[in-house]
């Protein structure tokens, strides 16, 4: 797993097609963050938001970057397709993890906080519940599932407006207005921890479902 | 080893592709896969190796170390040939320091021209199908599955694959290629199935009027005279039948062992009287059989 990991991070480095999406979190981060001196509560909802197209957009690019015949072969090395699956799903999420990191680190320099341990906490918590629903999105958009990827790419906006403004059903719309108001980390810790593992279910499904698309496919 | 039950494959609701194939590969075997383009070749090699699921019948005895090479090998990867090596054996199990020097030992014989450390895409056709060949030869294959290998490659290369052949066929493994040209599945293969309108049949079967599996060969007491040395014929592989006509011995041999008794023959001091091609009882009950279906 840890070999399959490491190729696919390898692919993924050198084609440079990390570049727009690592970028465009980046640039959100900035842009919602800069100069604010409020409660990091609200601060890490956002950048919790900005986490969600982008862990999309990764996760899309990283099954599109290999052809079929590449994949073919990787699948028949490493003993069947779930494990090539479960090692993609491992790829996105850790770099969504560098991403994260930069995430918990630029809203500290941009603006004037004094964070605790709760609220670097509530960070990482608020922006994986994110990546794991864009990671799930991704996965269900992808290159796996669309051959055609312009029809992909209208049911992952789709699907990304419906999980923000999904007013009381998506879990993602009710982390981030539950953190707006919040003003304690330590308070919201709890409900975002259990919003958590709701899109880990999440996840887990998308991930059965491409599974037994791809494979019904193939 | 490896036995194809009754497989048939359609993608969605669209035409058959496969149909009723049923297939057996042991160990040691070499077997080709003939069919013009599109008859559906390079699916039945998916199914073979696991990366498509028959939409009826089974397979089973599909062993753990697959070697495949798939028709295509188009590397727009900017990774090197020797990375993506290390990376692939390092998936199969290998330490990476294992997995680089087995990667530059196959390169070495294969001897691909434009760089090992060059990315893949700037790869001509051949050389990136070396690289395709080379994956799949990291670990000792079970089972070696090769898509149209010998497109592309040049007549160095050829010689090299056959080796490769040979050697997994020696290590009790088997391989599994297809190839539109005749001629090369006859070189290489040890024996062959036909494909076509999805219907799978060994070789001979279908095509029993253009192919024999099937050899009767006609020796004699050679015209100087001199006694050749008695052999006792029934004992030789792929011998089925002896009879004496005269002071003639006919033999059937099956094709992919007439050379060898050819050979015994010749060696013995016999004289060739004919040889031709014979009709196989085995393929006349599978033509039947075909027909019935």
């Amino acid at each position: 797993m840890i070999a399959l990991v490491r190729y696919m991070s390898t692919v993924l480095l050198l084609s440079q097609r990390y570049l727009a999406p690592l970028l465009l979190f980046l640039g959100l981060v900035a842009v919602l963050t800069g100069s604010d001196t409020g409660p990091l509560t609200a601060t890490y909802a956002s950048v919790a938001g900005a986490m969600l197209p982008c862990s999309v957009w990764l996760t899309m690019t990283l099954i599109g970057l290999e052809d079929q015949a590449h994949r073919s072969i990787v699948v028949v090395s490493a003993g069947g397709p779930l494990r090539v699956l479960l090692a993609t799903v491992g790829t996105a999420a850790i770099w969504c993890l560098l991403l994260m990191s930069a995430g918990l680190v630029l809203p500290l320099l941009f603006g004037t906080h004094t964070p605790g341990l709760a609220d670097l906490a509530l960070g990482t918590a608020a922006q994986l519940t994110c990546a794991f629903t864009g990671i799930a999105i991704g996965l269900v958009c992808s290159r796996l599932v669309f051959r055609r990827q312009g029809y992909a790419l209208v049911l992952a906006l789709v699907l990304l407006l419906a999980v923000l403004l999904g007013k009381g059903v998506s879990p993602v719309n009710l982390m981030l207005t539950h953190l707006q108001n919040a003003s304690d980390s330590a308070d919201a810790l709890a409900p975002t921890g259990a919003l958590l593992a709701v899109t880990a279910g999440f996840l887990a499904a998308a991930l059965a479902v491409t599974q037994a698309i791809t494979r019904r496919k193939a | 080893m490896l036995r194809c039950e009754a497989v048939g494959k359609r993608y969605g609701g669209g035409r058959w592709i496969l149909s009723d194939v049923d297939m057996e590969v042991a160990t040691g075997d070499v077997l080709a896969v003939v069919g013009s383009n599109g008859s559906g070749k390079s699916t039945l090699l998916r199914i073979l190796v696991g990366l498509s699921q028959p939409t009826t019948g089974s397979v089973s005895g599909r062993p753990p170390r697959i070697g495949y090479v798939p028709d295509r090998f188009t590397g727009h990867d900017r990774i090197s040939a020797i990375s993506y090596l290390t990376h692939m054996g390092r998936i199969r199990g290998l330490s990476t320091s294992a997995a680089r020097a087995r990667g530059h030992h196959l390169l070495e014989r294969l001897s691909l021209v434009g760089g090992w450390n060059a990315p893949l895409r700037t790869l001509s056709k051949g050389n990136a199908q070396k690289v395709a060949l080379a994956q799949a030869l990291l670990v000792q294959p079970d089972l070696l599955v090769l898509d149209e290998p010998w497109s592309g490659l040049d007549a160095s290369a050829h010689s090299v694959l056959a080796e490769f052949i040979d050697e997994v066929a020696a290590q009790g493994g088997a391989v599994v290629f297809t190839d539109h040209r005749e001629a090369i599945t006859e070189t290489h293969a040890r024996g062959a199935y036909t494909i076509s309108d999805g219907r799978v049949t060994s070789r001979g079967g279908r095509h029993a009027g253009s192919r024999t599996s099937m050899v009767e060969l006609v020796l004699t007491v050679p015209p100087t005279g001199i006694m050749p040395i008695e052999v006792n014929w029934s004992v030789l592989p792929g011998v089925t039948d002896t009879a004496q006509r005269g002071g003639e011995v006919v033999l059937r041999v099956a094709r992919e062992h007439s050379d060898a008794v050819l050979q015994t023959a010749l060696q013995h001091r016999w004289s060739v009287a004919s040889l031709a091609e014979a009709a196989d009882e085995r393929s006349c009950r599978a033509d039947a059989r075909g027909t019935a279906l």
